[in-house]
């Protein structure tokens, strides 16, 4: 459910053209009769009054093949034949295996309107790699417990150590993933920390520091405390309910960050505490821990220091990551955040996002047996990141074992991201979402970043309660670790039943 | 303290074009308004020079694929797509995506570094179907990035003995064989396709300068290549070791051929070339179906270096793809573990090559049991060479290549390798082995895609 702080407006795109689909094609034998641009109620053909030629279609409004049964297709309408419909070439510049032009497709529709896309030629849901989430499926009960929507509930605990500490619930079952200042621009970074103040859940400030922009949100803010030590003051730690520690990332596990000089600016350099225009290397591991006694140390140290934060630790997916998880729990965690492999970052190597350390599927699965055989499954959070691209992976990463989930490129791609992979290259982010460049981290304010989020998170929560209906569950809690919800395309014999569109 | 290797990688662009990515049309409906020129952050788009009231055709080549123009343009008068070259080069296998990747390290010497997570399958084939491990908190073996130069990447080629063995006096008495040093695991093989003079002496020097070697078939070592000889690994037949004394008398390494005499006179062949000079002697084993018994024979009886050559997208030689043809990380596994069971894996040197394509496969075909590789198409790919695997040439050099000059072609090989070298590094670093030598047969250090999705989702799921 969502709190009342959550207000749905229409968010549209800051950009005159969305990527088309689809390529509608006027030959010569047009005569620029009109009779298209009256058909079609989507605006794709527009006749000027006064105007010989008719104008080139526009491609983005098109709706696709499923044009084909409606009384109003342009292509049967037209009396020349003189148009034609395909799937537009560009489109395939779109996206990836990962996340596919149809998924940053459905995201973006989300963000801007709140609710998943009703256009039904979008696989949004899943996404083409051909392994881990792509190839799970979900098994609805046949009759499942008749559950009002209104019932249900999608609030989870973070604080299960019932140590006297403050007991923090979320409204859905996600937050946002840290991103430092100086790797996203202050707009996106406030973005994400008012709409974790609208969903009542949280967003990390990364590792460079917590700006005071972030201020009016710190009852939502994670502080962030990473190997390089960035902007870690006594007050960053007091003044948040949670901090959380980062062992590793899971694009470039076992790897230091590493800021460029040339990004390293005044501001950049204050917040870090650092000299402007050095080169700030964050080492790997922290020196200070070498082994589950000395991580114990830097726990308390954080509850010394603020008697009612949680704790998180944030580490990537080794193979021996379900080992670590149980010692931070002895360790006195809260939460434990564990990275897969192929999630997000600002800049990593290429050797490093695609072969180091276990994709996340499998390791929620490790974490949470592990766990439970350890009998401390009840005592901890587990949070999944690294790969949560949908609501779908979202439901199907809790149903492996997680309790809740970290995005932080579905929230990119909310901002109109389109993953192409230069955040840091040259003046950075060409769309103004990952620069501090200053002309193009203008490119959008926080109003718009924050309603775009909104929206976003609105959608997943749609998607979520609707799935818990069709299982018949009251609470998220009741899927954690229901393996028996989900099959297997692999391995699963029966047929499976599959939602993709719910 | 031990003296740090240092591969120095010099920005050299290659003066020839090169395929890329991303193609941009400008559309008839263009205003010529300039609206493009102001978003596009990678001046992808510009006015034309002969006519500033109307805009030049796009420089597609600079594209990033960041939309801005394609969104921004006020009558959507651009069209993107994939470029058709891009499509019709490389194959299943040498992916184009793969070729930019290495043209591009051979031109400044890079770790490729990017931003947003992987985007890539979830799992492939060969080497895609494995994951490297990294160590959590435990990490004694490395101090962040300012460490890595102390990890290191050398090999020893050669015999090694199995015990040592000392006399009543404490003194040794077991003869240690010599061995050779190279600084990286990885050594240049020369590809089946013709190749100028002027090529062969670049992949020499730059040898020469990373400290490991180029194996050249015997036939081609020409007078020019004689002041070289201390980098390059003469290879022939057992038949035609007579006919070469001269050259293998200078070379430190040379390599022979498999064929019946060999594997059933291994002890005379050994001879024969001790009775030459002092040169160590690899012996080269195509990958076909068994390859681990000849393998185990041939260090059974006393092979110093054994080189398993699969073809060049790393299947089995001589098996028909989808007969169940096995890929080179499956076929050194198998090799490795043979050997391991004989107890012999410690004795001799196994070099793995075939489908050597990226730096990771390095590192991963010595978690499989390799001791290093050797590589010939990234070399070439790096000089602008386009691989086509449908095609009966799999390997299409630029024409240019011959006119340019040697410095430059050396150089590029040696950006390649100082690429690989740090992305070695990488996967070394994270795993928290400090050196190259303990990566072989490491498999605890590698997460195989069969057994953990097996044990995973097999587990759950399979009824």
């Amino acid at each position: 459910m969502k709190p009342s702080t959550v207000n749905i407006k229409l968010a549209p795109s800051r950009f005159k053209h969305q990527v088309p689909k689809y390529k509608v094609t006027r030959s010569d034998a047009c005569i620029n009769c009109g009779t298209c641009a009256k058909t079609c109620p989507y605006g794709v053909h527009e006749r000027v009054e006064g105007h010989n030629k008719i104008k080139p279609p526009i491609n983005y409004k098109c709706i696709g093949f499923e044009c084909q049964s409606k009384d109003f297709y342009c292509v049967a309408k037209c009396p020349q034949k003189a148009l034609s419909l395909s799937l537009n070439p560009m489109y395939a510049t779109l996206g990836d295996f990962r996340w596919t032009a149809d998924m940053i497709t459905g995201t973006w529709i989300m963000a801007e309107t709140g609710a998943p896309p009703e256009r039904k030629d979008l696989e949004y849901n899943v996404g083409n790699s051909g392994g881990g989430f792509d190839k799970l499926r979900f098994k609805f009960p046949a009759h499942p417990k008749k559950v009002n929507k209104s019932e249900i509930s999608t609030e989870i605990p973070l604080n299960r150590r019932n140590d006297g500490r403050a007991n923090v619930v979320i409204s859905t079952p996600v937050y946002g993933g840290g991103m430092s200042f100086g790797s996203v621009s202050l707009p996106t970074m406030t973005g994400k920390a008012h709409n974790a103040t609208n969903w009542n859940t949280f967003t990390c400030t990364g590792e460079g520091g917590f700006p005071d922009n972030l201020l009016p949100y710190n009852d939502h803010v994670i502080t962030q405390v990473a190997t390089g030590l960035f902007g870690v003051r006594e007050e960053t730690i007091q003044r948040v309910k949670i901090v959380e520690f980062k062992y590793a990332q899971g694009a470039k596990p076992g790897l230091g960050g590493h800021l460029l000089g040339e990004k390293n600016t005044e501001s950049v350099a204050k917040m870090r505490e650092a000299v402007k225009g050095t080169s700030l290397f964050s080492p790997f591991p922290f020196h200070s821990v070498y082994s589950i006694e000395d991580h114990k140390k830097h726990i308390d140290w954080i509850k010394e220091i603020n008697p009612h934060a949680l704790v998180s630790v944030k580490v990537s997916t080794p193979n021996d990551v379900d080992m670590v998880a149980v010692g931070s729990y002895y360790a006195g965690a809260h939460i434990i955040h564990i990275d897969g492999g192929y999630g997000g970052t600002g800049a990593a190597p290429d050797i490093a996002k695609k072969n180091i350390a276990m994709p996340i599927e499998y390791a929620i699965t490790k974490v949470h047996n592990f766990l439970k055989d350890e009998g401390v499954r009840e005592g901890i959070t587990l949070i999944a990141s690294g790969g949560i691209r949908s609501a779908h992976d979202l439901v199907k990463a809790i149903c492996l074992g997680a309790d809740g989930a970290v995005i932080g490129t579905a929230e990119m791609v909310s901002l109109e991201c389109v993953r192409c992979g230069n955040c840091e290259s040259g003046r950075g982010c060409a769309r103004g979402i990952a620069s501090t460049d200053s002309e193009l981290a203008d490119l959008f304010n926080e109003a718009w970043a924050t309603q775009r989020l909104t929206n976003m998170y609105n959608a997943w929560n749609l998607q979520l309660v609707d799935l818990l209906q069709k299982f018949g569950m009251k609470s998220v809690r009741e899927l954690v670790g229901r393996t028996d919800l989900l099959t297997h395309i692999d391995y699963s014999s029966q047929e499976t039943e599959s939602d993709h569109n719910g | 303290m031990p003296k740090k290797y240092h591969i120095h990688p010099k920005a050299t662009p290659l003066e020839l074009d090169y395929f890329f990515k991303f193609k941009i049309v400008r559309g008839e409906n263009c205003i010529n308004c300039g609206k493009c020129t102001k978003v596009c952050i990678y001046q992808a788009h510009k006015r034309s020079e002969a006519d500033p009231r109307i805009m030049a055709d796009p420089n597609t080549v600079v594209c990033k694929n960041c939309f801005r123009c394609i969104q921004e343009c006020p009558r959507g008068a651009l069209e993107k797509s994939l470029d058709k070259v891009y499509l019709n080069t490389g194959g299943a296998y040498w992916k184009p995506d793969m070729l930019l990747t290495l043209y591009k390290q051979s031109e400044d010497g890079n770790v490729p570094v990017s931003g947003a997570g992987y985007r890539g399958p979830f799992t492939g084939t060969g080497f895609d179907s494995m994951w490297t491990d990294m160590s959590e908190i435990v990490r004694p073996t490395r101090d962040g990035i300012h460490g890595r130069e102390y990890i290191s990447t050398s090999i020893d080629l050669g015999r090694r003995l199995n015990h040592l063995v000392f006399g009543a006096e404490g003194q040794l008495i077991s003869k240690v064989p010599d061995t050779v040093e190279i600084s990286l695991p990885i050594m240049f093989d020369t590809p089946a396709e013709k190749l100028s003079s002027s090529i062969k002496l670049a992949m020499v020097k730059a040898a020469a300068e990373l400290n490991t070697f180029v194996i050249i078939p015997v036939a081609d070592i020409t007078a020019e290549f004689e002041k070289h000889s201390d980098n390059i690994i003469p290879r022939m037949t057992a038949s035609e070791i007579d006919t070469h004394k001269e050259i293998i008398k200078k070379a430190r390494i040379v390599s022979v051929d498999c064929d019946n005499s060999v594997l059933n006179g291994l002890a005379d062949l050994k001879d024969k070339i001790k009775k030459i000079g002092n040169a160590l002697c690899i012996i080269r084993v195509p990958a076909v179906k068994d390859v681990e018994y000849t393998v185990n024979k041939l260090a059974h009886d006393g092979a110093e270096i054994i080189h398993v050559v699969a073809d060049y997208r790393g299947q089995e030689i001589n098996s028909p793809a989808g007969s169940g043809s096995r890929h080179l990380k499956d076929i050194i596994r198998s090799v490795h573990l043979r050997l391991v069971e004989d107890k012999l894996r410690d004795e001799v040197i196994i070099m793995a090559s075939g489908g050597i394509a990226l730096a990771e496969h390095v590192t991963k075909a010595m978690l499989c049991g390799a001791d290093l590789t050797a590589i010939d198409l990234p070399l070439m790919v790096g000089l602008g060479g386009r691989i086509y695997e449908e095609q009966k040439q799999i390997l299409v050099l630029p024409e240019g290549l011959s006119k340019l000059p040697n410095s430059v072609i050396t150089q590029r090989m040696v950006n390649l390798m100082a690429a690989w070298h740090s992305q070695i590094l990488e996967m070394m670093g994270a795993m928290g082995i400090r050196e190259a030598r303990r990566l072989r047969g490491e498999s605890g250090r590698a997460i195989f895609f069969e057994e953990i999705d097996r044990d995973t989702f097999g587990k759950l799921f399979l009824k």
